[in-house]
């Protein structure tokens, strides 16, 4: 049962084509699991179409409409396929959407956290897959800006409360918390940040460097 | 060039959609859609693109998002589009007017990020969440969403309305529409909160604001 959604601005940030790239992510991998955010998107898409409707017609040269119907036989009725040898994000995200982050380049952190960076994404400065082992930690760690992340499987604890699988959350600057693996599963969880976290216990810091995983 | 039936259709009451049985839409649009879908059917694209193509060019001109040029490419690459995708139309998930905000919508954020150079092979369509599902209430709520927001879009107070044009309309994020109207951004968020209220928007499904 989803608990931690979206907040309404970020639902209309989604609808509106003006989230960033990372965070749509992040928002449609929610939406794959809740029908009730998924009902708020359908409606607030339906206020992008009644803005459309109500605009005010620019009107349009005759030779927009002919270069449009000399390409209809252009095009294929059928959706477009995927270009196979573009998009290794796009095959990324749908991987990360199904649920399959077995064969992401993951590099191990501590014992029970491993990461793997999904490279350069517009809007973001880090985009990342966490596997936590079941029970294990994050060493207690801040923000230095947003922080947006949401459970792919599993779920954690922290200091404001459970996250299970679907569930959407948002940390702001200046945010310290420990993330807990619930027992019963290893979580995977998919995060976006506006600047690299940072470990705030001594005996961790030395990790920060190993956060720097942009990828080149 | 507008249709006369398609006049007629939007001089409706309010709750025309209302009384239409299982949500089904039979709007003059859906028709025009599902019509292209079935039959490949040039002149009811015609007539599809005599309506929404101007819909499309000033949704790409508003608040001079895009250059003259560049609006009416985006009008060409959304009629492409609906011709491509109307057998992906539902008119029991969505209004025609919807969909086609959804594919312009898409086709302006990849344009954007051409413009920009922004390095990314991830497409809007790629991120973007397409609704098909057979979930009761979006039966429901296509066959009047959109209509009843439609209505009450025009007793919004105009410091609302003119947050949603520069959200939906100009493409803009809260922050940037915050500096541009030079207000906090907090003010923005709640301004946009209140509008989705007085809207409706969430309202038949018991959804919270």
């Amino acid at each position: 049962m989803i608990t931690h959604h979206p907040h309404s601005n970020t639902l209309v940030e989604f609808s509106s084509g003006t989230l960033p790239v990372a965070h749509s992510v992040c928002v449609s991998t929610h939406l794959d699991h809740c029908s009730e955010c998924r009902s708020k998107l359908a409606k607030l898409d339906d206020l992008g179409g009644a803005m459309l409707e109500n605009g005010t017609a620019e009107s349009v040269s005759s030779s927009v409409f002919d270069a449009v119907m000399l390409r209809l036989d252009e095009v294929s009725p059928e959706p477009a396929a995927n270009d196979a040898t573009a998009a290794s994000l796009s095959s990324m995200v749908k991987k990360i959407r199904s649920g399959a982050t077995a064969d992401l380049n993951w590099r191990r952190v501590t014992k029970s956290l491993r990461i793997a960076s999904l490279g350069d994404v517009p809007g973001a400065s880090e985009v990342s897959v966490y596997h936590i082992s079941e029970g294990g930690k994050i060493p207690q760690h801040n923000h230095s800006g947003t922080e947006m992340t949401l459970v792919l499987s599993g779920g954690f604890s922290d200091e404001t409360g459970i996250y299970h699988a679907g569930d959407f959350l948002v940390r702001e600057a200046g945010d310290i918390h420990a993330p807990t693996a619930l027992p019963g599963g290893d979580c995977i969880c998919l995060a976006v940040l506006e600047s690299p976290l940072k470990f705030t216990r001594w005996h961790y810091r030395w990790l920060n460097p190993l956060l720097q995983l942009r990828a080149g | 060039m507008v249709d006369k039936q398609g006049e007629g259709a939007r001089g409706q009451p309010a709750n025309f959609a209302w009384s239409v049985p299982q949500g089904r839409r039979t709007d003059e649009w859906s028709l025009c859609v599902v019509r292209i879908a079935e039959y490949r059917d040039r002149a009811a694209f015609g007539k599809f693109f005599a309506h929404f193509a101007p819909l499309i060019k000033a949704f790409a001109l508003s608040g001079s998002s895009l250059s003259a040029a560049h609006a009416d490419e985006l009008v060409q690459e959304v009629m492409l589009k609906v011709w491509q995708k109307a057998a992906g139309f539902n008119p029991e998930k969505a209004a025609a007017s919807t969909w086609v905000y959804t594919i312009a919508r898409n086709c302006r954020t990849d344009m954007f990020r051409r413009l920009q150079k922004f390095d990314t092979q991830l497409e809007a369509e790629d991120i973007g969440f397409e609704l098909e599902s057979d979930e009761p209430t979006m039966a429901l709520h296509a066959s009047r969403g959109a209509v009843r927001v439609r209505e009450l879009l025009k007793d919004l107070p105009q410091d609302q309305a003119q947050i949603l044009a520069k959200v939906y309309m100009e493409g803009k994020s809260h922050s940037e529409t915050a500096a541009e109207l030079g207000l906090p951004l907090g003010t923005v968020k709640s301004r946009v909160r209140l509008a989705i209220q007085k809207l409706q928007v969430f309202m038949d499904a018991g959804l919270q604001q």
